[in-house]
C-alpha cells in the first residue's frame, strides 16, 4: 500500500489564514456530536473521522510522507483551539495519537507500509492494551505473558482499562516476554489482531455508569513475529516513544472553565452571590483556573518559540485535573440539597447536570499516570531530589 | 515604551542574576535588620548606574521607558538574594504615582533624580490597613499664600529611609499629592519595623508646610494606578524570593541525612515539594502576564482583574512556599542561622503590602458577580 504523500505545507500559511482554514473545516462536524458528555462510540463518528480523512486533517503532528499534517507546534496548536472551540468531539483515537507516533519512530517500514494507512482509512481502529489487574502506576511489573513458538508469539493473561476495546479491531500492547531479568527489561510492544478467538472483551460499568473501559482476556492469542515493535525485549522504551507536544493538552483549562461556567450559573440561581463569603470562595477557584490558563499560555509561547517542554509540563495535568475537581466540590455544595440527585436538576426555569460530570473528574486525576505518579516524575525530573 | 525584544529580556536577566549572586550577603542583610538606612547603600547606588531606577520612566525624563517585563525581570532576580528593596517603594510605587499627577514642573523636579538616584522617594498614602482606596484618608491639605499645609497621620510607608515622601491629602473633593522633604518642619517619622527589618515608618504631620509648587491635583487615579503597578512589581520580587527559597529547600533536601538517605527521597517530602513548585509556576506565569498587561497600557478594569489576580496568587504561593520550606528544614530552619527565615520574612512583609489576598480577592469580587450574570 502506498502513503498518500500530502504536498500541501501547511506550515508556510500565516496563523491567521491557517486558524481560518481550521475553523471552517471543524465547522463541518456534525452538530449531533458536538459538545458531546461522551466521546461518539465508533460507530457514530465514522463518518466524521472520514471526513478528517479525507480533507487530510485526520492526523496533524504525522510527517506529511505519511499521510499527516506535519503541523509545528504552533499550527498544532491553533488546530486544537479551534477543535475544542467549535466543540468537536475527541475521536477514539489512539491508532492516530498514541500507536502511528511509536511506529513512526520505531516501527520498521513493513509496519508503517501496513498499518499507517489503515488507520487513516478508518480499516482499522486500535485500542491500547497497558495497565493490568495488577499493573497500574506500577505497570513494569505486568504480567500477560507472550511466549515466541515459531514465527508467532502466543500471548495469555488480561489487560484492563482498555478504553473502548469493543469498537477495536487491533490492539497495541505491552507484554512480558522475559521473567528472568529487571522488570522493565523483560517487555515487549505487541501489534495483535483482535479478530480472533483467542481474545474477549469484556466492558465494566465506571462511577457514572457508562461502559467505555473494559477487560481484554488472551487465552493462547497469537501474532506474527512481523508485529514485534522495536527490539524484543525492549518494549517498554518503545512505548515511551511520543512526537512530542500532546502532553501540553491534559493542561489546557478547557474542562475546568466548561465546570466554571456551571458553578457560575448555580450561584446565580440560587442567590448565593449575596454572601459575600461565598463569592470570596468563588473568586478564589476563579482565580485557580485563570491561573491555569496563565501557565497553560505561557508553555505553549514556549513550544511555540520551538523550544523543547521539560517534564515540568506534567504540573498543567495536576493542576488541571484538581483544579476541575475542586470547582466540582465547590458546585455540588452550593447546589445544597440538589446536590444529591442524579440526572437534570431543576433551578428555577434552568436545569442542570451536576452528578454526572462531577463523578466524570474522579479518573482524571488517576488515568494517564496518576497525579501522585506525576508528582514523582516531577520530584525527580524538575527538582532533582534523590530516588 | 521602548518594548524589549524576547532576547533584550535574556540578556537583562542575565545581567541582573549575575549582580544579584555578586551581591548577595545575608550576613550583611541580618547586621542591617531594625536599623537605618536599612539597606546596602553601596549596592542601591549601582542600581542607577545601570539604569534600573529609570526603566519605567519615559525617556523626557531620563528614564529608558523600557516597561514592566524588564522591571519585573529585574526584581525577580535581585528578589532571590533579598536585595531587591527599596526598588519598589522608590522607583515603582513613589515614582509612577508622581508620572501619573498632573504636575509637569513636579515631574521635572523629581523623576529625573530618581532615575540617577540622586533623588530618593517614598509615597506615604495609607493610613488604615484593609483597604486599597486612595481616598479612605483623612488627612487635610491646605492651600494659603502660596504654601501647602499638611495635618493627619501615615503608616505602612515603606522605604522610610527616603529624602523625601509623596503624601497624599484630601482637599475639597479632591485628593492632591504634596511632596515633603524629610526635614519639612511638622514632619515627624515613628519606626514601624517590617517583617523583615526593613525600615517602615507611620507619618506625623502637624501643619507641615511647603511650597505650593510642591503639589498635584489628580492623585486619586494617580494612585490608583502607581498602587497597582508597584503590587505587580512586588509580585515579580516575590516570585525571585519563592524560587530562592524553593532552590534552597530543595538543596537541603538533597544532603540532609535520616535514616540512612537523603531526606529528599522520601515520597512525602517529594510531594509536598512538587506541590510548592507549582504555586511557584502559577505565580511566575501570572506576574509575567501582569506585567504585560501594564505594558499594554489597559483600562482601569482589566488592570483591577490581572492585579487583583497576581497579588493574591503571588502572596499565597510565596507565603505556603516559605512557611514549607521551613517545615521541610525541620528544626534547623526555625534558626536565625538558617537563610530560609530570611526569606519567610521576606514573604511575610511583601505579601500584606499593597493588598493581602483577602483584600484582593474582595476587590475582584465584583467582577466575579458580574461573570457569573454574563455565562448563561
Amino acid at each position: 500500500m502506498q502513503f498518500a504523500h500530502v504536498d500541501t505545507d501547511w506550515n508556510v500559511l500565516s496563523d491567521e489564514a491557517f486558524r481560518d482554514r481550521a475553523a471552517a473545516l471543524f465547522d463541518q462536524c456534525p452538530q449531533e456530536l458536538r459538545n458531546a458528555r461522551l466521546r461518539p462510540r465508533a460507530a457514530e463518528s465514522r463518518g466524521w473521522y472520514l471526513h478528517l480523512s479525507r480533507a487530510g486533517w485526520l492526523a496533524p503532528v504525522w510527517p506529511r510522507r505519511y499521510g499527516g499534517m506535519e503541523l509545528s507546534p504552533s499550527k498544532y496548536l491553533i488546530y486544537v483551539e479551534e477543535m475544542e472551540r467549535l466543540g468537536c468531539p475527541r475521536l477514539r483515537d489512539s491508532g492516530v495519537n498514541t500507536l502511528a507516533p511509536i511506529l513512526i519512530l520505531q516501527g520498521t517500514d513493513a509496519q508503517r507500509e501496513e498499518y499507517l494507512p489503515k488507520i487513516l482509512a478508518g480499516e482499522h481502529t486500535w485500542c491500547q492494551g497497558y495497565s493490568e489487574p495488577n499493573a497500574g502506576s506500577d505497570l513494569a511489573s505486568l504480567r500477560t505473558e507472550a511466549e515466541l513458538r515459531g514465527d508467532e508469539f502466543v500471548i495469555n493473561g488480561q489487560k484492563l482499562w482498555t478504553s473502548s476495546a469493543f469498537d477495536a479491531t487491533h490492539i497495541f500492547m505491552l507484554v512480558r516476554s522475559n521473567k528472568s531479568v529487571k522488570k522493565q527489561a523483560g517487555i515487549s510492544f505487541l501489534l495483535v489482531d483482535m479478530r480472533q478467538p483467542g481474545i474477549t472483551v469484556r466492558p465494566f460499568k465506571s462511577l457514572n455508569m457508562q461502559e467505555e473501559q473494559c477487560a481484554v482476556f488472551f487465552d493462547n492469542a497469537t501474532t506474527p513475529v512481523r508485529n514485534l515493535v522495536g527490539e524484543i525485549n525492549n518494549g517498554w522504551n518503545v512505548a515511551r516513544a511520543q512526537l512530542g507536544y500532546e502532553r501540553l493538552f491534559s493542561g489546557s483549562s478547557r474542562q475546568s472553565m466548561t465546570f466554571l461556567f456551571k458553578l457560575r450559573r448555580i450561584a446565580r440561581l440560587t442567590g448565593k452571590l449575596e454572601d459575600p463569603a461565598f463569592v470570596d470562595r468563588l473568586t478564589q477557584i476563579t482565580f485557580d483556573v485563570m491561573d491555569l490558563n496563565s501557565a497553560y499560555e505561557r508553555m505553549a509561547r514556549t513550544l511555540k518559540d520551538g523550544k523543547p517542554l521539560g517534564p515540568e509540563a506534567s504540573l498543567l495535568k495536576v493542576w488541571a485535573t484538581e483544579t476541575c475537581q475542586r470547582v466540582g466540590e465547590l458546585m455540588m455544595e452550593t447546589a445544597d440539597e440538589c446536590g444529591g440527585l442524579m440526572g437534570d436538576v431543576q433551578f428555577g426555569d434552568e436545569s442542570i447536570e451536576l452528578l454526572y460530570p462531577f463523578l466524570e473528574a474522579r479518573s482524571w486525576t488517576i488515568y494517564g499516570g496518576s497525579n501522585q505518579i506525576q508528582r514523582n516524575i516531577m520530584a525527580k525530573g524538575v527538582l532533582n531530589l534523590p530516588s | 515604551m521602548n518594548a524589549p525584544s524576547a532576547e533584550e529580556l535574556d540578556l537583562l536577566r542575565d545581567q541582573a542574576r549575575t549582580f544579584t549572586r555578586q551581591h548577595t550577603d545575608h550576613r550583611r542583610l541580618r547586621q542591617m535588620r531594625e536599623t537605618l538606612p536599612g539597606h546596602a547603600r553601596d549596592v542601591i547606588a549601582q542600581f542607577a548606574g545601570l539604569g534600573w531606577n529609570g526603566v519605567l520612566f519615559p525617556e523626557s525624563l531620563g528614564g529608558s521607558a523600557t516597561g514592566f517585563s524588564a522591571m519585573g525581570v529585574i526584581l525577580e532576580e535581585l528578589g532571590r538574594g533579598l536585595i531587591a528593596d527599596p526598588l519598589v517603594p522608590g522607583a515603582v510605587l513613589a515614582g509612577r504615582a508622581i508620572l501619573h499627577c498632573d504636575n509637569e514642573a513636579l515631574k521635572q523636579k523629581l523623576i529625573p533624580g530618581i532615575a540617577e538616584g540622586t533623588i530618593t522617594a517614598s509615597l506615604a498614602w495609607q493610613e488604615r490597613p484593609g483597604t486599597l482606596d486612595p481616598q479612605a484618608i483623612q488627612t487635610l491639605a491646605t492651600v494659603d499664600k502660596g504654601l501647602v499645609s499638611l495635618t493627619g497621620g501615615k503608616q505602612f510607608v515603606a522605604f522610610a529611609e527616603a529624602g523625601g515622601f509623596v503624601v497624599s491629602a484630601k482637599r475639597a473633593e479632591d485628593v492632591v499629592l504634596v511632596w515633603v522633604p524629610r526635614d519639612t518642619p511638622g514632619l515627624k517619622l515613628q519606626m514601624q519595623w517590617r517583617a523583615d527589618g526593613t525600615p517602615g515608618a507611620m507619618l506625623a504631620l502637624d501643619n507641615a508646610t511647603v511650597p505650593q509648587e510642591n503639589m498635584a491635583g489628580a492623585g486619586k487615579q494617580a494612585l490608583e494606578r502607581a498602587i497597582d503597578e508597584a503590587a505587580a512589581m512586588a509580585c515579580a520580587e516575590m516570585v525571585g524570593v519563592m524560587r530562592a527559597a524553593l532552590d534552597i529547600t530543595t538543596e537541603y533536601m538533597r544532603h540532609r541525612v535520616q535514616f540512612g538517605k537523603p531526606i529528599g527521597s522520601f515520597q512525602a517530602l517529594q510531594h509536598k515539594a512538587v506541590d510548592l513548585f507549582m504555586q511557584q509556576e502559577l505565580a511566575a506565569a501570572v506576574a509575567a502576564e501582569a506585567a504585560e498587561v501594564l505594558d499594554r497600557e489597559p483600562r482601569k478594569d482589566e488592570r483591577t482583574r490581572i492585579i487583583a489576580r497576581a497579588k493574591a496568587r503571588c502572596n499565597d504561593a510565596c507565603l505556603r512556599i516559605t512557611r514549607e520550606s521551613i517545615q521541610l528544614h525541620g528544626g534547623i530552619g526555625t534558626t536565625d542561622d538558617c537563610d530560609i527565615g530570611l526569606y519567610f520574612k521576606r514573604a511575610l512583609t511583601l505579601s500584606a503590602w499593597l493588598g493581602s489576598s483577602p483584600v484582593q480577592r474582595a476587590r475582584y469580587a465584583p467582577f466575579t458577580r458580574q461573570e457569573c450574570e454574563l455565562d448563561v
